[in-house]
């Protein structure tokens, strides 16, 4: 029996997810102004519609998604990733989004399982 | 990845992903590394990226054979504002965990996460 493994096919996509991470930012914060009551339910928002839309694409993969809200006072922020996986296979996104009053940034990890 | 003991599909108890040995790892490695450190944004770019290698390193060591790791770390400077982080995966909730930990001082706080996946 034999196996046709698409190298394209079964590594992970970033462009992909990055249009996604996009349109989910965009559908939950698009229009709002910072704000302290509101940050937790946006960044659990935006982390469970990633996810769902990630799923539905019905790849092998286990993904880890993080998202993280900042309030623009001037102040500088950094991420930075370290990771010891198959890197033929593995990938991650890292989405950079923000508005007059805030900073959003999303990092996607996807981890192959096949 | 090395092919042996394949046939496992689940790590035994002692081989799990422990989150509070893998955060006392991260604490250490933290104060260490950050103790008395200014927010600089010449430096923080370069600091970040050598504290992620460092704490993978160091996890690596742990002997979690088979599980992959991703490390994720977050600085940024203490100005006031408010910021939130939240993070949401799919896995194997039995067998993938993840570390986290939280290093504040007056001009700066870092905030690092280890997720660990096995590989099957």
């Amino acid at each position: 029996m034999e196996e046709f493994q698409n190298g394209n096919e079964s590594s992970f996509n970033s462009e992909e997810a990055d249009n996604i991470v996009k349109e989910c930012i965009e559908s939950v914060v698009g229009k709002d102004d910072y704000s302290q009551n509101q940050v937790n339910k946006w960044t659990s928002g935006i982390v469970e519609r990633c996810i769902s839309q990630l799923i539905k694409l019905g790849k092998p993969f286990k993904y880890i998604v993080t998202c993280a809200v900042m309030q623009k006072t001037g102040a500088g922020l950094h991420t930075a990733n370290s990771c010891y996986w198959d890197t033929a296979m593995d990938g991650s996104c890292t989405v950079r989004w923000e508005s007059r009053t805030m900073y959003c940034v999303v990092s996607v990890f996807a981890v192959s399982i096949a | 990845m090395q092919g042996s003991d394949a046939y496992r599909i689940r790590p035994s108890h002692q081989d799990k992903f422990k989150p509070a040995i893998v955060k006392e790892c991260i604490r250490e490695i933290m104060r260490e590394q950050l103790s008395g450190v200014q927010y600089d944004p010449e430096n923080v770019q370069e600091l970040s990226k050598s504290l992620g290698d460092c704490i993978k390193d160091k996890v690596k060591t742990l002997g979690l054979d088979r599980y992959k790791l991703v490390v994720q770390v977050v600085i940024g400077e203490q100005r006031g504002q408010g910021v939130m982080m939240s993070l949401k995966c799919l896995w194997d909730a039995d067998i993938d965990n993840y570390a986290e930990d939280v290093f504040k001082n007056d001009s700066l706080f870092c905030l690092v996460a280890v997720f660990g996946s096995y590989y099957y």
